[in-house]
């Protein structure tokens, strides 16, 4: 294995600071109850998954692992990105003491961060 | 939404001590560290089935360990070093060559033990903990690292997408900063991974310093050396080949070298040249300069233009002319009709050159509205004298160096205008007509009015001085003649310089006569047309003249002629008709309608209006003055685009009208209780000068006095305070514009009755010139009932 300019050509990414945690797309909704966070987290095990929310800070974060492992069968293309990820988002507004309900609905994790009254 | 992705969160690392078991990927060059990503390519069997065992496990992480020695093809445990780093794999593609991957550090592991050695290495590897010392010195290591790095980074990544300074602005970890700066270099694997087992960060940024230091003077080094090799070589050994294939060619051609050809060119010319003493100096001078150059040099062009001018130029005089009067005379006359006085002008000039042919050449100035034949009257003295004649056009020319010519020291420097002229001409006393004077330019790059004064200077132009040229050039042999519209627009200087000849404009008659001697048989030749196959009479001339033009010249005369040559040329052409004669009547099938109304004076005037003349540059003009009372007013009031000048003309007249009201038998109530508004129609049109205060007098006292002025009576004249009617210029040009809109009688200043001789005698037969030298005669000659009588009916 070695360093080699056709890699660097083909990945034209030079060596940056990167994090190894990926990072899930996400769309934040205001909804009339509270906000809605949903997170593109297919593949993701909810199990793997731990949501915080810390003053309007919420935070997503966990683990995709690659669960199709077979015997005999052989990657030749792998641009999913596994292991650890991490989401930090701010609410906007102040939510206050919340309640927070998690659902996985076809790949999606859905976030609904609740006021309580 | 505001979304914050702090730096500070990191990778999920495990706790320090945590222990993996892992696939181990040893890098020949490379070291990878935490946090950095590194496309890299697994061509190895052994390092293929690492990465194969990684991509078999739910999380895609790999221990990245550098080799001790590159050149190790089939590394074994002993031969990597114990301290590694735990990756993940974010991307895998396949390729002939093996695996192209994309890796991310995580965390620092120490490899405790080898749990497989065969296939491919797997190993048992601990978490080492984050160096995270603090500190002034940790501060100054990694300030002096960014300023290093950077430069490095500068030589060796001219595009990486790094900003170093951009990563401390956003306050990242001094590690960070040290291992993505190790990252970019190309630091020997030794050095590399040094930083990696480093455990505090002072030590980590010390080692990256060192080797920065390093670095920097090696990288400028060679790309120093690198640079120079390639500029030098490739330059004159290009050079040199080149030069060799030409001589072959030349050999081949029997020619010699053609810059030894040239130089020996200019030499003969040179020897041959009769050249003043000082002029041959210099010329000798520039000439061997030009023989040790290398014709590649910059300055050989140059020089060899330079020394094509000065061989090229009249530096002696030529032999005098002999000037024939009478022959000049009938040039003059067959190329112009009437101008007596300037032709007369113009024969004296001749009469001074023949007798004294060492003298000054006279600078002459023409001033006159477009079209009056100023430019070909230069033509004509130019060919009576027997001289060639060279015009330059000095319009909107706003740089000094196009008249005086750039120093030779600027690229692409060129001799000025006047010297180009000359050496055109090819003679010392060419006829040189500077056109449009009037209208130079003033730019940032000097002022070429001030230039031209040094031209026509007679003391200074027997030594004038080009910038290129810089030797003493004698130009007093140069008949100058500058042409303007108006003089108002001359500088000062410049016009004590030269003698200033007006052409007038033309009436009716004499523009008729100019179309039959001149314009009809210039027209008929250039559209192939003989003498008997179009005739055009002098009534049909007239009425194109009053109908279909509006100019003191003859330009748009002789287009419209033009027009009418070529139409019947086409009939002509075309077998439908063999001769034309055209008639007044057939003007509107060959031109459309008529352009212009003839200028009818206005049929009625009220009390308050006065007719007026104007001059303009194009000729002359009738204008009205107009004025009205604005009662429960005080003031004056001045509209019609006035200028400055006509504006206090008016407030004298006023002033005039006020303090005569008892003589003009006015009621001092109507100004007591009124204002007066004073307008000048066209309104858009600007208009000065003191020459409209007569008429504004006769309009406030008609006004004033409700008595209607004589509509058939026209008057131009300055006023002041005390009623005198002071003399004004472009008398000729207003009373023919007087005469063209049917006027009958013009009051004028009596200080011009000189130049009523100007006027053609058809036109005074028509009109009836009134002088005057008081403002209450024009009054009595203007105004239908005179004063007097309005007096007494008061």
């Amino acid at each position: 294995m070695s360093h080699d300019p056709i890699a660097e050509l083909l990945f034209s990414e030079p060596a940056t600071p990167s994090t190894a945690n990926w990072r899930p797309r996400a769309d934040v909704y205001r909804t009339p109850g509270g906000w809605l966070v949903k997170l593109d987290l297919a593949g993701v095990r909810p199990a793997d998954v731990t949501v915080t929310l810390s003053g309007s800070s919420l935070t997503v974060s966990g683990c995709r692992r690659d669960w199709l492992l077979e015997r005999e069968w052989d990657h030749v293309q792998m641009e999913i990105a596994y292991n650890c990820f991490e989401r930090r988002l701010d609410l906007p507004g102040e939510p206050g003491s919340c309640r927070v309900s998690t659902e996985f609905r076809d790949g999606f994790l859905m976030v609904r961060v609740e006021p309580e009254r | 939404m505001a979304e914050r992705e702090s730096d500070k969160a990191l990778d999920r690392e495990t706790p320090v001590g945590a222990v993996h078991v892992l696939a181990v990927v040893p890098m020949k060059q490379t070291v990878l560290y935490p946090h950095v990503a590194l496309p890299a390519l697994v061509g190895r069997q052994a390092s293929v089935e690492a990465v194969k065992a990684a991509l078999a496990t739910e999380e895609k992480t790999l221990v990245v360990v550098a080799q001790r020695d590159p050149g190790q093809d089939e590394p074994g445990p002993q031969d990597l070093y114990t301290v590694g780093t735990r990756a993940v794999l974010k991307q895998m593609t396949r390729s002939p060559e093996g695996m192209r991957l994309l890796l991310v550090g995580i965390e620092r592991v120490a490899i405790e033990h080898w749990e497989q050695t065969e296939g491919f290495l797997r190993a048992r590897v601990r978490v080492l903990p984050t160096p995270a010392d603090v500190g002034p010195e940790v501060e100054a290591r990694m300030r002096a690292v960014m300023d290093l790095g950077r430069r490095v980074v500068e030589i060796v990544q001219p595009d990486a997408q790094v900003d170093v300074s951009e990563m401390v602005a956003r306050n990242a970890d001094p590690l960070q900063v040290a291992y993505v700066v190790a990252s970019l270099l190309p630091l020997p694997g030794e050095q590399g991974q040094r930083i990696l087992e480093a455990d505090t960060r002072l030590e980590a940024l010390r080692l990256l310093n060192e080797s920065l230091a390093n670095e920097i003077r090696v990288l400028e080094i060679r790309k120093e050396i690198a640079g120079q090799a390639a500029s030098e070589m490739s330059k004159s050994q290009r050079e040199y080949v080149l030069r060799q294939q030409l001589r072959a060619i030349q050999a081949e051609l029997g020619e010699g070298d053609p810059q030894e050809q040239e130089a020996a060119v200019l030499r003969e010319r040179l020897e041959k040249a009769d050249l003043p003493e000082h002029v041959r100096k210099e010329a000798e001078r520039e000439l061997s300069r030009l023989e040790r150059l290398p014709p590649a040099a910059p300055d050989y062009q140059m020089t060899r233009s330079y020394l094509e001018l000065v061989l090229e130029l009249p530096w002696k005089a030529a032999e005098p002319a002999e000037i024939d009067l009478g022959k000049a005379r009938g040039i003059l006359d067959e190329d112009h009709f009437d101008l007596e006085e300037v032709k007369d002008r113009i024969l004296e000039d001749l009469a001074v050159m023949k007798l004294n042919p060492g003298a000054h050449a006279p600078i002459l100035c023409f001033v006159g509205p477009p079209g009056v034949g100023k430019t070909s009257l230069g033509q004509s003295i130019a060919r009576a004298l027997d001289r060639p004649f060279e015009r330059l056009s000095l319009g909107g020319m706003h740089d000094e160096a196009e008249l005086r010519g750039h120093r030779r020291t600027y690229i692409g420097a060129m001799p000025g205008r006047v010297l180009q002229a000359i050496r055109r001409a090819g003679r010392r006393n060419p006829v040189m007509m500077l056109d449009e004077v009037d209208k130079l330019g003033r730019g940032f790059q000097g002022d070429p009015a001030s230039a031209l004064l040094e031209v026509l200077d007679p003391a200074q132009n027997g030594t004038f001085r080009d910038n290129y040229l810089d030797l003493p050039f004698d130009l007093s042999q140069v008949v100058f003649i500058t042409t303007a519209n108006t003089l108002d627009t001359i500088p000062r200087p410049l016009l004590d310089r030269m003698e200033v000849l007006r052409l007038a404009g033309y009436a009716r008659e004499e523009k008729v006569a100019i179309a039959r001697r001149h314009l009809i048989p210039r027209r008929l030749a250039e559209a192939g047309l003989k003498p008997e196959q179009l005739e055009i009479p002098d009534d049909t001339v007239a009425r194109l003249v009053a109908s279909y033009t509006r100019e003191a010249g003859v330009r748009e005369l002789e287009r419209l002629l033009g027009r009418i040559a070529r139409k019947v040329a086409r009939r002509v052409a075309e077998g439908t008709a063999s001769s034309v004669r055209v008639l007044p009547a057939d003007l509107q099938e060959l031109l459309g309608d008529e352009r212009f109304l003839p200028e009818e004076a206005r049929q009625e005037l009220l009390p308050g209006v006065a007719t007026g003349l104007a001059w303009t540059e194009s000729g002359g003009e009738v204008l009205y003055v107009e004025a009205a009372l604005l009662p429960g007013g005080k003031e004056l009031r001045i509209t019609g685009s006035i200028g400055e000048v006509m504006r206090e003309s008016a407030t004298a007249a006023q002033t005039w009208v006020w303090s005569h009201a008892k003589e003009l038998g006015i009621d001092s109530d109507r100004f007591e209780k009124a204002g007066v508004h004073l307008h000048v129609p066209a309104g858009a049109v600007p208009k000065d000068g003191p020459s409209a205060g007569v008429a504004m007098t006769t309009a406030l006292a008609s006004l004033y006095t409700d008595t209607p002025a004589r509509r058939d009576t026209a008057m131009t004249g300055e006023i002041s305070l005390a009623g005198l009617v002071l003399p004004v210029g472009g008398i000729k040009e207003k009373v023919l514009a007087a005469h063209r809109a049917g006027l009958r009688r013009v009051v004028l200043p009596e200080g011009n009755r000189r130049d009523v001789k100007q006027i053609p005698d058809e036109v005074r037969r028509d009109l009836e010139v009134v002088f005057a030298s008081r403002i209450e005669e024009v009054l009595e000659t203007a105004l239908t009932r005179g004063v007097r009588e309005a007096r007494a009916r008061s």
